[in-house]
C-alpha cells in the first residue's frame, strides 16, 4: 500500500509523458502542427527547435547553477549579468564593423562574433567578481541574505542599464559563415540555431572537462559536497569562490551573446532570461549541472512543443504549461530531477 | 499564563474598537477633508499643467521626448522658454495665452502598466493640484486615465500618443482629447494599397497578444478586409517571447499566402523576423507589410532584405515629406535645445529635430497645441466646461496636417504610409508612400461604442464601405500629388 | 516573567496609542495623504505582513503573496461587473461578490501552497516568483478572466464609496491581521508551525504533518494578502495583469525587506517608507542635483535595499529593535539581558540562514 502510494507519482509522470507522446504521434490532428505521423517533418523541425533552445537554455542556466552548487548563493543579477554581456557585445561588434545598423551576416567574420562575445562575457565575470568581492563573500551561508543583495543589485543595475542603452531592442549579428539553410524533410532550417546547439555543447564538454580532470574543478566538486572538509585541507576556498563565481558570470555573459544574437537585447530581457535560468534549475535541481542540461531540455521540449501540439483554439495558453512541467517535477521530486536538499 | 491573557484581553479590546471605529465611518460622507478626495480640481490660478511620461518599461527611453513634445508647443505657441538647453525634462517658464499662465507643475513617471500611471496622476492632481493633463503615452494606460477623467470632470485631459481604441470610443469621458489616431488608425490605407496596388488577397497576420498588438491588427484587417481582402491566419505570440520558431511555423508558407502583415514589437521584431527567414524563406519587400514597429529608427537592425514593405503610419510622416510647416516646426526643436536624448537616438544627444520627427514627440506637441488654442477660443480657464467645450470643436492646423475632433473627441487624422528603402549610404529608411486624408476611429461602422474592444478573433474578417477608400493621395519623392 | 509581561504591555500600549493616531489622522491629515499615501502604505503593509507571518512563523519566503493580492482584485472585478467588454461579467451583488472573491483565492492559495509544501528555503523564494510570473501569464492569456488589458471601471461597494473609507477598510483590516498574526503564533497551530520551520524532521516524527502545516499556512496567508488585494482594487478601479507582474511582486518583498521581514510592524513601515520615498522623494528641492530624478527612481530604491541588507538584514524594524533594546538595556541589569538576545537571534535565523 505505502509503496504504491510512494511510487504513484512516478506512474502519474510515466503516464503523462506516454499520453503527450501519443498525443504528439497519433492524436494532434487539430493543432497547428497535426500529428507527427501525419506530418514528420513538422515533428523534425519541432524538435530541432527544442533542442536547439534548450542548448542556449542550458548556457544561460549552466552559470547559475554553477555558482549556487559551490557556494549556496541564488544570483538574482545572473539575467543582469546575461543583459550586461549582451549590450557590450553589440557595442564591440559595432565599433569593430563600424556601422550601427544594416548589419548582414555576410559582413560578419566569426572574429567579429567571437571577440566580443569574448570581452562581453569578460566584463560580465569581472562584474561578479566584483558583486562577489564587494557584496557576497563577507556573508557567505546567509543564503537568503545574499539572494535580497543581489535583487537589489539587479534593480540598480536594470535601471543603470536603461539609462546608459537606451530603451530600444538591439541585436547581435550572427558570423555568415555558420548562417546557412538547409532543407530538413522538406522544410527549412537555420544552421544558426545548430550553432548555437553546438556552442552549448562545447561548453558542456568544458565545464565538464574543467570539473572532472583539472585540480580546481576537483576542488570545486569537493567544496560542492562538503565545504568544511575543503577548508579542512587547506585550500583557500576565498580564491575558489572567486574563481567559480567568475567562471559563474562569465557564462552568464556566454549566454546573453548568445540569446542577443538569436533574439535582441532590450530592457526586461534581463528578468525574462533570470526566470528561464530558474524554471531550468527548479526543474533540473539547483547546484547540479546535469540538471541544468536535463532541465533545459525539458524546458525546451515543453517551450517549442506545446504552442505546435496544443489543440488551436488552446495554442495561446502554451505558455501556462510550464507550470504543467513544474508543478509534475515537484509533485515527483521537491529538489528537482538532480537536486537535493539545500 | 499572565502572559497568555493578557494579550488577548488587549487583543479583544482593540479589534471592538477597531470595529466600532469601521462601523461609524462606512458609508456616509463624515465630513473629514479626506472625504472630499482629489474631486475639487482648481481652476481658478491658471493652468496648472502635468504631463504624464514614461520613464521606465519599454517605452522609459522617449520621456525626454514626452515632456520636450509639449514644451515645444509651449514655446512656439505660447511664449515660454525652456530651462536647459540639453533636457526637456527641467521644463518651461513663461508660457501664457491671452493672460493665463500656464504652470507646469509636475511630471509623472510611467512604466506602461495603468496601475502605475493612476498614482501618477493622482500625484500630479491630487497632490501637485494639476488642472490639466497631457499625457499618457501607451495604451492601457490611456483607458485607465480616461476613466480617471471621468470621475474627476473638472479635469482636462489631453492623450500624449496612447494608441488603445477604448479610452475614447468606449469610455467617453467628456473631458478625454486625443488630438492624434488611434493604433488601428495608423494601419488604415494599407489595405487599399495593398489589395488595389500590390494585388494582394490573401494575407497571414502575426502580432504580439497584447492590447496595442490587437488593435494595429484590428485596423489593418478591417481594411484589409473592407477593400475585398480576405485574412487567412491570424498568429498572436504571447510578449516577451524568446523562441518565435513554433509561431512562426503557425504562419502558412510563403507560396500559400499573398502575403504577411507584422505588428510584433520590442526585441520581437527582429527576433520574429528571423524565425520566419530560418523557417520559411527569405525575406522580400513585396510579400511584407508592417505597422509602426516597421520603423528602421525603432528596429535598428531592420535588414535591407525588407526593402520595398508598406508601413502604417505614427502621427508625423518620413523625413522625405518637406513642406514649409515641417520645416518651420523641425527647425524651432533644434532652436530651442542644442540636443535633446531622445529615444529615437538611443538616449544619445542629437539634434532636437531628430526627436521632434517622431510620433511620441509630436503627439505630446499637438495636445499643447491644442491646450493653447483652446485656451484661446475658450477666451481663458475660467470654467473649464467652456474649455471642453472649445476643444471639442477644435481643428488644429499641425506641421503634418490638421487634425480635428469626431463625437468621441478622437482625432481624424491623415495618415501617412510609407515604405522602406535603400538609401544611398545603405541604410533603410522610410519614404513616404501615400497620405490617407480623414482617417477616424470607426472604419466605417467596423468599430463603435457597442462593439468590443479589438482582440485575436474580433474583427472578422467582412467587406464594407471604407470613406477613404480610392482616396489616398500619392506621394512621389516627398511630394504629395494632390 | 516579569519582563515578559512588560515587554507585552508595552506593546500593547505602543499599538493601541498607534491605532489611535492612526484613526484620528484623517482630521488633520490632507486629503492626498490619506487616501493616496496611507491608504496605499495600510494595503501594502497587509500584503507585506503576510510575507512577514510566513517568513516568521513558517520559514518560508514567499513571493506568491502579491498573486493572491491581484486574484482576489481579479476575481472581485469578474464576479462584480455586469457588463464589460472582458472578463466572466457576473453581475453578483457587491458582497456577494467579495465571498466569490475571497473564496477562489483562498482555493487557490490553498492548491498552490500544497504543491509547495514540500520545498523549502531558497526553493521556496524561486517556485514562489514561478507562481508569481505564471499567475501573470494565465491572466494575460486567458481572455475570460481577463486578458491583456486587464478589468477596468471596476466600483466598490456602495457602503464603501466615501474615499475615507477605504483608508477606514485598510487600517480596520491591518489591526485585525497584525493582532491575529502574534496571537497566531501562541495557538498549538502556531507553535507547531514555528516547530516546522526550526526542525522538520523532528517534528514529522512527533506525528506533526509537516506539508499540512506549512500548506495550511500558506493558505492564510493568500487569504490575507486577498483581503488586501479587494482593498486595492476598490482604491485603483482597474487591475490588469501587469499589476501582478514581477516587478509589483518584488516591491513587495522589497516592502518586507525594508521593514524587516521578521517584525510584523515592519511590513507597514516598510510600506510607508516605500510609499513615501515613491512619492516624495523626486519634490525634495535640489534632489534632482544629485542625478535623483523621477527617472531614476528604481536605482535609489535598489540603493536603500542594498544598503539596508549590508547595514542590518533585518530592516528598520531590526534597527528600531536594537535601538530599544539598547536603551532598556541600560537601564536594566544585566543578567536579564541574555533571553531576549536569545529571542532576537531567533528572529534572525529566518533571514540569516
Amino acid at each position: 500500500m505505502t509503496a504504491t502510494r510512494r511510487r504513484l507519482p512516478a506512474l502519474v509522470t510515466a503516464a503523462v509523458a506516454a499520453a503527450a507522446v501519443a498525443w504528439v504521434l497519433f492524436l494532434a490532428a487539430d493543432t497547428p502542427a497535426g500529428t507527427a505521423l501525419d506530418n514528420p517533418g513538422t515533428f523534425m523541425v519541432t524538435a530541432l527547435d527544442a533542442v536547439t533552445f534548450a542548448g542556449l537554455l542550458f548556457v544561460a542556466a549552466s552559470g547559475f547553477t554553477l555558482i549556487f552548487g559551490l557556494m549556496r548563493t541564488v544570483n538574482m543579477a545572473h539575467g543582469s549579468l546575461f543583459l550586461l554581456a549582451a549590450y557590450v557585445a553589440i557595442g564591440v561588434q559595432q565599433a569593430m564593423l563600424g556601422k550601427t545598423r544594416n548589419i548582414e551576416p555576410s559582413e560578419v567574420s566569426l572574429v567579429d562574433w567571437l571577440v566580443p562575445m569574448l570581452v562581453g562575457a569578460t566584463v560580465a565575470a569581472l562584474a561578479g567578481m566584483v558583486i562577489q568581492q564587494v557584496f557576497l563573500q563577507w556573508n557567505e551561508g546567509q543564503e537568503l541574505r545574499q539572494a535580497l543583495i543581489t535583487l537589489a543589485i539587479t534593480v540598480v543595475l536594470a535601471d543603470q542599464m536603461l539609462r546608459e542603452f537606451g530603451g530600444l531592442a538591439q541585436r547581435m549579428v550572427w558570423p555568415g559563415s555558420v548562417t546557412h539553410f538547409i532543407e530538413i524533410f522538406g522544410q527549412r532550417y537555420a544552421t544558426t540555431r545548430l550553432f548555437m546547439l553546438g556552442v552549448a555543447v562545447v561548453i558542456g564538454v568544458l565545464l565538464w572537462l574543467w570539473l572532472n580532470k583539472t585540480r580546481l574543478g576537483l576542488v570545486v566538486r569537493a567544496g560542492v559536497d562538503d565545504r568544511q572538509m575543503v577548508r579542512g585541507l587547506g585550500i583557500n576556498i576565498r580564491v575558489v569562490f572567486a574563481v567559480v563565481f567568475f567562471a559563474g558570470a562569465f557564462l552568464a555573459g556566454v549566454g546573453g551573446v548568445l540569446g542577443a544574437s538569436f533574439s535582441g537585447a532590450a530592457p526586461g530581457t534581463d528578468g525574462s532570461w533570470l526566470l528561464n535560468s530558474l524554471v531550468v534549475v527548479i526543474i533540473g535541481g539547483l547546484g547540479s549541472i546535469k540538471g541544468a542540461a536535463a532541465g533545459s531540455l525539458l524546458y525546451g521540449t515543453v517551450v517549442a512543443f506545446s504552442p505546435a501540439y496544443l489543440p488551436t483554439q488552446y495554442s495561446y495558453y502554451a505558455i501556462i504549461l510550464t507550470f504543467g512541467l513544474l508543478a509534475l517535477v515537484l509533485a515527483v521530486r521537491p529538489y528537482g530531477l538532480y537536486g537535493r536538499p539545500a | 499564563m499572565r502572559n497568555m491573557k493578557r494579550p488577548r484581553r488587549t487583543t479583544a479590546v482593540l479589534a471592538a474598537a477597531v470595529m466600532a471605529l469601521v462601523g461609524c465611518s462606512d458609508g456616509g460622507s463624515s465630513g473629514l477633508p479626506a472625504d472630499e478626495g482629489g474631486g475639487t480640481i482648481d481652476t481658478s490660478e491658471g493652468v496648472k499643467l502635468g504631463i504624464l511620461g514614461q520613464c521606465e518599461g519599454p517605452f522609459g527611453g522617449f520621456h525626454e521626448d514626452t515632456v520636450g513634445g509639449t514644451a515645444l508647443a509651449m514655446v512656439n505657441h505660447a511664449g515660454a522658454t525652456v530651462e536647459s538647453a540639453t533636457s526637456a525634462l527641467d521644463g518651461f517658464s513663461g508660457a501664457e495665452v491671452d493672460g493665463t499662465p500656464i504652470e507646469l507643475v509636475g511630471v509623472g513617471c510611467g512604466d506602461d502598466t495603468p496601475d502605475r500611471i493612476i498614482e501618477e496622476v493622482r500625484r500630479l492632481v491630487e497632490q501637485l493640484g494639476a488642472n490639466v493633463i497631457i499625457g499618457p503615452l501607451s495604451g492601457d494606460e490611456g483607458i485607465a486615465v480616461a476613466e480617471y477623467a471621468k470621475e474627476h470632470p473638472d479635469l482636462t485631459v489631453l492623450a500624449g500618443i496612447s494608441g488603445s481604441q477604448e479610452q475614447t470610443l468606449q469610455v467617453q469621458a467628456p473631458n478625454y482629447f486625443r488630438f492624434y489616431g488611434d493604433g488601428a488608425i495608423w494601419n488604415a490605407g494599407l489595405g487599399d494599397v495593398l489589395h488595389h496596388q500590390e494585388g494582394w488577397d490573401d494575407v497571414a497576420v502575426i502580432a504580439d497578444d497584447y492590447s496595442f498588438g490587437h488593435t494595429s491588427a484590428a485596423g489593418f484587417i478591417a481594411d484589409f478586409c473592407g477593400v475585398g481582402g480576405n485574412v487567412t491566419a491570424r498568429v498572436f505570440p504571447p510578449l516577451g517571447t524568446t523562441d518565435y520558431s513554433s509561431y512562426i511555423a503557425q504562419l502558412p508558407g510563403p507560396d500559400e499566402v499573398d502575403g504577411y502583415f507584422w505588428a510584433v514589437g520590442g526585441t520581437g521584431t527582429q527576433a520574429a523576423l528571423e524565425a520566419f527567414v530560418n523557417a520559411k524563406g527569405d525575406l522580400s519587400g513585396d510579400q511584407h507589410a508592417g505597422n509602426l514597429f516597421f520603423n528602421p529608427d525603432l528596429a535598428q537592425s531592420l535588414g535591407t532584405d525588407i526593402a520595398g514593405a508598406y508601413v502604417g503610419g505614427f502621427a508625423t510622416l518620413p523625413g522625405d515629406v518637406t513642406t514649409p510647416a515641417i520645416e518651420e516646426y523641425l527647425a524651432s526643436a533644434d532652436a530651442t535645445w542644442e540636443t535633446l536624448a531622445g529615444g529615437v537616438s538611443g538616449n544619445e544627444p542629437a539634434p532636437p529635430s531628430t526627436a521632434a520627427a517622431f510620433g511620441f514627440f509630436y503627439g505630446y506637441y499637438s495636445a499643447g497645441v491644442a491646450l493653447v488654442r483652446g485656451l484661446e477660443a475658450a477666451g481663458g480657464f475660467d470654467d473649464p466646461e467652456v474649455l471642453h467645450q472649445s476643444l471639442s470643436g477644435l481643428t488644429l492646423e499641425l506641421p503634418y496636417g490638421d487634425i480635428s475632433l469626431d463625437e468621441n473627441r478622437s482625432g481624424i487624422v491623415d495618415v501617412g504610409l510609407s515604405r522602406l528603402v535603400v538609401d544611398e549610404n545603405g541604410e533603410v529608411v522610410q519614404e513616404a508612400a501615400a497620405i490617407i486624408p480623414g482617417v477616424d476611429q470607426s472604419f466605417g461602422g467596423t468599430f463603435s461604442p457597442d462593439t468590443p474592444a479589438p482582440s485575436r478573433d474580433f474583427p472578422a474578417c467582412e467587406e464594407r464601405d471604407l470613406p477613404w477608400e480610392g482616396n489616398a493621395i500619392e506621394v512621389v519623392d516627398g511630394v504629395p500629388q494632390e | 516573567m516579569r519582563t515578559g509581561s512588560s515587554m507585552l504591555n508595552w506593546r500593547a500600549a505602543s499599538l493601541a496609542l498607534a491605532v489611535v493616531v492612526l484613526a484620528a489622522l484623517p482630521t488633520v491629515a490632507s486629503a492626498f495623504f490619506i487616501n493616496f499615501v496611507m491608504t496605499q502604505t495600510l494595503m501594502m503593509g497587509l500584503a507585506a505582513a503576510t510575507i512577514v507571518f510566513l517568513a516568521k512563523y513558517g520559514g518560508m519566503v514567499s513571493l506568491a503573496q502579491f498573486l493572491f493580492f491581484g486574484v482576489a482584485g481579479f476575481m472581485y472585478g469578474n464576479a462584480a461587473l455586469e457588463v464589460g467588454s472582458r472578463g466572466l461579467n457576473l453581475g453578483l451583488p457587491p458582497w456577494t461578490a467579495v465571498g466569490f472573491a475571497l473564496i477562489v483565492t483562498t482555493v487557490a492559495a490553498f492548491l498552490l501552497g500544497a504543491l509547495a509544501s514540500r520545498t523549502t528555503g531558497l526553493y521556496y523564494l524561486m517556485l514562489t516568483m514561478v507562481y508569481a510570473v505564471i499567475g501573470y501569464f494565465v491572466f494575460a492569456q486567458v481572455t475570460e478572466i481577463s486578458g491583456p488589458s486587464g478589468i477596468t471601471s471596476i466600483e466598490r461597494p456602495d457602503e464603501l464609496a466615501a474615499p475615507v473609507s477605504l483608508y477606514y477598510t485598510a487600517l480596520a483590516l491591518s489591526v485585525l491581521a497584525y493582532i491575529g498574526f502574534r496571537a497566531l503564533g501562541r495557538t498549538a497551530f502556531g507553535l507547531a508551525l514555528q516547530g516546522v520551520r526550526d526542525d522538520p524532521v523532528r517534528m514529522a516524527s512527533l506525528g506533526f504533518n509537516v506539508p499540512l502545516h506549512r500548506t495550511l499556512a500558506f493558505t492564510l496567508g493568500g487569504f490575507v494578502a486577498g483581503l488586501g488585494g479587494l482593498v486595492n482594487v476598490w482604491w485603483n478601479g482597474q487591475i490588469d495583469p501587469a499589476s501582478i507582474g514581477i516587478g509589483p511582486t518584488l516591491v513587495l518583498l522589497i516592502i518586507a525587506v525594508i521593514g524587516g521581514v521578521s517584525y510584523f510592524e515592519g511590513a507597514w513601515l516598510g510600506a510607508f517608507v516605500y510609499v513615501a520615498m515613491f512619492t516624495y522623494l523626486r519634490d525634495l528641492p535640489l534632489v534632482d542635483r544629485i542625478g535623483i530624478t523621477e527617472a531614476r527612481f528604481n536605482t535609489v530604491i535598489g540603493v536603500v535595499v542594498l544598503l539596508i541588507m549590508v547595514l542590518s538584514p533585518q530592516g528598520l524594524a531590526g534597527i528600531a529593535d536594537r535601538f530599544r533594546r539598547r536603551l532598556s538595556d541600560r537601564r536594566r541589569p544585566v543578567a536579564e539581558t541574555s533571553d531576549r538576545s536569545e529571542g532576537a537571534s531567533h528572529r534572525a535565523q529566518s533571514i540569516d540562514k
